[in-house]
């Protein structure tokens, strides 16, 4: 059983902790007065996240667990203060009083201590590494993040689905047509229609298109990271000519704003052509790339997640299909007849996400070339009802889940959960036998949302 | 690797053969000459996220890449703020990153200049004011010049590095 999510709701008198699974959904209640529940990070450790986020948010007791540490509250939060609660209503908060945080450390003789972030030296969203070393050896990481806590699921509280899509679309710059499906799909269920076939195809096509070029990029950025620098000329060129596509057909480079009701006329032979010579571009680059062999001396056998691990932790997207564990949202009927191939490597090494990457644009191309829809439409969404919704796509990264509570036609709880919060906390298995030096390699091979995971 | 070279000297400068409108080289050549005068040939620039969505940064990203090569101007990102003439801040400064976007400002060397990116750091993205969030910029550092766009375009940022040249 494969667990997907954790989360709390406040309903008046009691908190409702729901625990979403791949095939079943569990939920329970507890007095607001003894909010105390029990650990699941004895049969799913990336399942303490969630409750060290819910014990900030909400102040619930985790009993058991074994890390009850602050999560999302750092060092200066004011303490005891449980914004997720219904009745916190502030809008500005002092910085109180420094308190340290105490990370997970390996001590012994010759152990010394690395600490990397929140700034970090490249242009990359703001995070903190810890290490503990032996020499160049990485005995233990710890990852820390929310730094970037925006406090979204608080800001969307009390807005309608149309008012909160200009946020939900900026949660992650590189997913957001993801999100945008998720919020799509939402609003579907809420209004109980179905989408026409054709703007179906559209949105799949945008979302094909965001996670070639978000491949492309990692493509150029992983052997840069192993001091190959021709192979980012050549990514980040397919990238940008991609992201330059997306614009031609949303009016913006990332797809703000591109998931609507409307079918607009696109030119699919000038399409055609350019996914052609996209085919014959990315089918060079892997035969120029497999065939550099101190790059590949690099790749292999660096970061590996075992697949008993992968499962363990519950990882979703591309770290858990190099790792062997074939899971991905778009096995549907839907995608199955447009041409989608489920991709996963063995090995779980940075070359297995490498080369699974390389395999899901080739795909997507593919795919895209059967997406295309020439025909116009225009669809109307009529009334919202109230309910509980959730949706699940597959972003760039992998599984992202969302849940909307609406009540009198406003949200009254957003969660969303990026593919990130579950692969961050996988992080630190990958680096059992590296060097500090292959850290910046590991973690490009996985390229985790900062920005989705602290929301 | 023969095939690779084949296909490089085949393709030629793509930096030059862009089909960009014309003033964007005007634009180029006097960032250029402004960096000469100005930061004696190299704008060292400290590129600080203080809670965007990763857009602004990747476009900042695309502005290495091989269609804008920021760097032939003379424009540099660099790794630490120590080396940096100029802080570019992205983001809507969150509660827990703001601390460490002042530390980071602290650790530049005088004369420096803040440039905000992207319509977070004004709060005019659609982002509203939660208890997480420490924005406007301006309550916390003083802002020479601001570079609005959601996320500016890198022909933008490009732009918007030559106003704030122009303005110093």
């Amino acid at each position: 059983m494969r667990f997907i999510a954790r989360y709390a709701k406040d309903k008046g008198r009691v908190f409702e902790i729901i625990t979403v699974y791949d095939t079943k959904i569990e939920q329970e209640q507890v007095d607001k007065e003894k909010p105390i529940i029990q650990t699941l990070s004895h049969q799913h450790p990336a399942s303490i996240w969630f409750e060290r986020k819910m014990q900030d948010d909400f102040g619930i007791v985790v009993e058991d667990a074994f890390d009850k540490r602050l999560l999302v509250h750092q060092e200066q939060f004011p303490k005891n203060i449980h914004p997720m609660r219904k009745d916190f209503d502030v809008k500005e908060l002092s910085y109180s009083e420094f308190q340290p945080y105490n990370y997970e450390v390996i001590n012994g003789d010759g152990v010394f201590q690395v600490s990397v972030g929140p700034i970090h030296a490249g242009i990359i969203e703001p995070g903190h590494f810890h290490f503990s070393q032996s020499g160049e050896k990485m005995l233990h990481l710890e990852v820390r993040h929310f730094y970037k806590y925006r406090a979204i699921e608080k800001m969307l509280e009390g807005k309608t689905l149309h008012e909160a899509k200009p946020i939900i679309e900026r949660i992650s710059g590189n997913e957001s047509i993801a999100y945008q499906i998720c919020w799509r799909d939402i609003l579907l269920q809420s209004s109980q229609q179905e989408l026409p076939q054709s703007l179906q195809k559209h949105h799949s096509f945008l979302l094909e298109l965001e996670r070639i070029i978000h491949h492309l990029t990692d493509l150029g950025f992983i052997p840069n990271d192993a001091g190959f620098g021709s192979a980012l000329a050549f990514g980040s060129k397919l990238a940008e000519d991609a992201r330059r596509k997306m614009k031609e057909i949303t009016g913006h480079r990332f797809g703000f704003g591109a998931v609507d009701f409307e079918n607009r006329f696109i030119d699919t032979a000038s399409m055609i052509e350019w996914l052609d010579s996209m085919q014959e571009r990315i089918d060079y680059f892997e035969d120029w790339i497999i065939d550099i062999p101190s790059l590949w001396d690099r790749f292999d056998t660096t970061g590996i997640l075992s697949l008993r691990k992968a499962i363990k932790f519950d990882t979703v997207g591309v770290v858990a299909k190099a790792s062997g564990l074939a899971i991905d949202r778009r096995a549907n009927p839907f995608y199955l007849k447009y041409g989608f191939e489920l991709m996963s490597e063995p090995n779980g090494d940075v070359g297995a996400r490498f080369k699974v990457r390389i395999a899901e644009v080739k795909n997507s191309l593919k795919m895209m070339h059967n997406l295309l829809e020439e025909e116009t439409t225009s669809f109307a969404i009529e009334g919202v009802e109230d309910g509980e919704y959730m949706s699940f796509t597959e972003s760039s990264i992998g599984e992202l889940f969302m849940a909307i509570d609406i009540n009198n036609g406003v949200i009254e709880r957003f969660f969303v959960r990026d593919a990130s919060f579950m692969n961050w906390q996988a992080l630190h298995l990958m680096m059992r036998n590296d060097i500090i030096a292959d850290f910046p390699l590991i973690n490009k091979s996985c390229d985790l949302s900062y920005a989705g995971n602290d929301l | 690797m023969i095939k690779f070279w084949k296909r490089r000297v085949k393709l030629g400068v793509l930096t030059e053969n862009i089909e960009l409108e014309d003033d964007i080289k005007a634009i180029q050549k006097e960032i250029k000459d402004k960096v000469k005068k100005k930061f004696a040939g190299s704008l060292a620039i400290r590129m600080v996220d203080s809670g965007s969505c990763n857009a602004c940064e990747a476009e900042c990203n695309a502005l290495s890449n091989p269609y804008y090569d920021l760097e032939r101007l003379g424009i540099y990102f660099v790794a630490s703020p120590r080396h940096a003439d100029v802080m570019l801040l992205s983001g809507i400064m969150t509660f827990n990153m703001t601390p460490h976007v002042l530390d980071a400002y602290e650790q530049i060397p005088k004369p420096k200049w803040v440039i905000t990116l992207g319509d977070c750091p004004l709060m005019k993205a659609p982002f509203d004011k939660t208890f997480a969030i420490k924005a406007p910029a301006h309550q916390h550092l003083n802002i020479t010049h601001h570079i609005a766009g959601c996320p500016p375009s890198p022909k933008e940022i490009m732009q918007g590095l030559l106003e704030f040249l122009k303005k110093i």
